[in-house]
């Protein structure tokens, strides 16, 4: 390598070349910045920028998990860690337990309950009622997520003050549901490609589990099973026409990582003690709905329990509509698409169009 | 600075979308390439959906080749009978490529069909550009004349039936081939979201022999009016091209390519090849890095296609 002498030589001629001609630099056209050396150092920086964006992008840390934090919700790993540890045992679900297991955790419960407290009427006559702090939420070029306040009262409440305890109150807030392909990564011949995929039936776009405290001490997997409350227990079903019958364990690993997925985006949410009594019988939660929320009804459904037992629901909903420019485009690319197609077609002519006619009267 | 795209349904920090566009713009400009090879991955690799990335990109793609075509029609550069040619086997091929899209996307394939595409024809494209940019360069150094060569004489191609003349480029050749050629690049226009102006020049120069001052105006002629309808299709078929985002990196990309242009007359044209291979196989080896180093998610959800 006789040239390497040579070629270090030069470098640094040409890197003292650069340096002083950026120190002659004034603050002039940019155009004739773009000039000689500067030229290569320009390209040089463009590279490095382009080569550093294409290495790192979907590195470095997790801003939805950032995000999430910043609201009071857990991590999605810590849903995750959730799922695993109330999970119930793996044989059969919840809803195959046989009835007196089910009323010998229901009493067990219903013990630890009354050691703590004094239950007064064990006829259960208080109901529940909840509305959302907003009917409709706009979804516009601007929007970047909006908190919403789910807020009810207990009928009939027998808790002397909010911090008795006595009463404990999940909310779930479920958007659409829709169909859902899961897939699987496999190695094949040294390449990672969807080898297994899993049509799945309604799964919600939108969950979030907001409760008085971590559901596990709330009530029991039965219950929770019934009403689709908590991660282990929302419906995610096959869709009954998928042919493949996988075993489930392998079902399961594809349902959880759906449930992850969704964590990962911010769309299914944990605050186990997102729900406060504020008086006697007045209790609310924030949620922030993030930007990705998917569009639609989003349902709040609100469980009223006391002892493990659940004694009223309720539910109340808010409507999320594209609004203004959005929703103009929206209709339009669906709408009309041969229109829309031809729109954007002449809306980039005229953006090159635009562009050159500029820059050229500036050079000649 | 967020904005909230209509089709790809997420928010996007702008600054970030416009940078992209003037970073990509300003290579392209320089290189006077479209800037598609770099700009997809780029926009899928930033959380985009693939297909709306490819959707999107064939209108930005729009944007920077028609000034070009414009100037180059004006230099009476484009020989319009052989781009009308190779603009028929384009939109057959391109109109095939959307429905490949449309087909991939519900057996779950696509982005492994894209992935596989950018690698094969990257590397072939960056592999040769390199070889011959060093050649060229080490010619150069050894003072030898650099010659702007037109190999070979006659090849298999030119045995072709179904001959056609084409004036501008002083050339009398079967349309067969023309076809294929603008088929093979609008398909692939399709698929990986590019212009196919990495594909179509060097294969006008080397295998149809067109002169080179007609093959830069000419491609670019078929680049415009394939994309153009390119875009189209893609709305219509699978309603994926979001225009806010196009809006964004077109912003960018137009002007970052005047810089760019003015940038690249100040270098050597072997220079030039030499740096665009190492962009193009870099871009290729990120591609085939992620196809073939464990993912840290091996699941991924999709909605079903065709339910909208």
């Amino acid at each position: 390598m006789a040239g390497t002498g040579q070629f270090r030589q030069k470098f640094r001629q040409r890197f003292a070349d650069a340096n002083s001609s950026i120190r002659k630099i004034k603050r002039e056209d940019l155009r004739s910045v773009m000039t000689g050396r500067n030229a290569a150092f320009a390209l040089g920086a463009a590279i490095v920028v382009i080569v550093i964006w294409v290495f790192n992008v979907g590195g470095g840390e997790d801003p939805t998990t950032a995000a999430l934090r910043k609201t009071g919700a857990s991590s999605p790993s810590a849903i995750m860690k959730e799922m695993k540890e109330t999970q119930a045992p793996a044989e059969h679900s919840a809803l195959d337990t046989p009835a007196e297991v089910i009323e010998k955790e229901k009493a067990e419960r219903r013990s630890v309950a009354e050691s703590d407290r004094t239950v007064q009427n064990p006829l259960f006559n208080e109901s529940v009622e909840v509305d959302i702090s907003t009917r409709s939420v706009a979804i516009t070029s601007a929007f970047s997520g909006q908190r919403i306040v789910v807020f009810g009262a207990v009928h009939n409440s027998l808790q002397a003050t909010a911090g008795q305890g006595l009463y404990d109150v999940i909310i779930v807030l479920e958007g659409l549901k829709s169909k859902l392909v899961s897939r699987r990564k496999s190695n094949v011949a040294g390449l990672w490609i969807n080898t297994q995929s899993v049509e799945f039936e309604s799964v919600p776009s939108y969950y979030t589990l907001s409760s008085t405290r971590p559901i596990a001490g709330i009530s029991t997997p039965r219950v929770f099973d019934q009403h689709g409350i908590g991660f282990n227990h929302i419906r995610i079903e096959p869709a009954a026409k998928d042919p493949k019958r996988l075993p489930p364990e392998e079902l399961k690993s594809f349902r959880d990582g759906i449930i992850r997925l969704k964590a990962k985006e911010g769309l299914y949410q944990r605050k186990p003690a997102g729900v406060e009594f504020i008086g006697r019988s007045l209790f609310r939660t924030s949620i922030d709905l993030p930007a990705n929320v998917p569009i639609g009804k989003v349902v709040a459904r609100t469980y009223l329990f006391r002892d493990a037992e659940l004694i009223a629901e309720n539910t109340a909903a808010v409507q999320l509509k594209r609004e203004g420019l959005e929703a103009l485009m929206y209709s339009f690319a669906f709408d009309y698409p041969l229109y829309y197609g031809v729109f954007a077609v002449a809306m980039a002519v005229s953006a090159g169009l635009a562009a050159s006619a500029v820059f050229s009267r500036g050079s000649h | 600075m967020n904005l909230y795209l209509p089709i790809a349904e997420m928010p996007v920090n702008i600054l970030v979308f416009l940078g992209m566009g003037g970073a990509v713009g300003f290579l392209s400009g320089m290189f006077g390439v479209g800037g598609g090879f770099l700009m997809t991955p780029l926009l899928i690799f930033s959380g985009i959906p693939p297909a709306v990335a490819i959707g999107t990109e064939a209108a930005q793609i729009v944007a920077s080749s028609v000034s070009g075509a414009i100037a180059q029609y004006q230099r009476r550069n484009v020989d319009i009978k052989m781009g009308i040619v190779l603009l028929v086997g384009g939109i057959i091929g391109s109109a095939f490529g959307v429905q490949i899209v449309k087909e991939l996307r519900q057996l779950g394939q696509f982005e492994l069909f894209v992935s596989l595409a950018y690698v094969v024809f990257l590397g072939i494209i960056g592999s040769l550009m390199m070889v011959e940019s060093l050649n060229t360069m080490r010619k150069a150094r050894a003072g030898a004349a650099v010659s702007a060569h037109r190999p070979g004489q006659h090849s298999w191609i030119h045995g072709l039936p179904l001959k056609m003349r084409f004036h501008r480029s002083k050339l009398y050749i079967s349309a067969i081939p023309v076809l294929a050629l603008g088929a093979i690049v609008g398909f692939l226009g399709a698929i990986m979201g590019v212009g196919g102006g990495f594909i179509i020049v060097p294969a006008m120069i080397y295998l149809l022999r067109v002169p080179t001052n007609v093959v830069v105006g000419t491609s670019l002629f078929q680049i415009l009016f394939v994309t153009e309808a390119t875009t189209i299709m893609h709305a219509v078929q699978n309603y994926t091209v979001d225009i806010v985002l196009a809006l964004l990196l077109m912003i960018g990309g137009v002007i970052g390519a005047q810089f760019g242009a003015v940038a690249g007359e100040k270098l050597k044209g072997e220079q030039l090849r030499f740096l665009l291979a190492g962009l193009v196989l870099l871009v290729c080896l990120r591609v085939a890095w992620n196809l073939v180093v464990m993912p840290s998610e091996l699941y991924s959800l999709s909605s079903v296609v065709g339910g909208h």
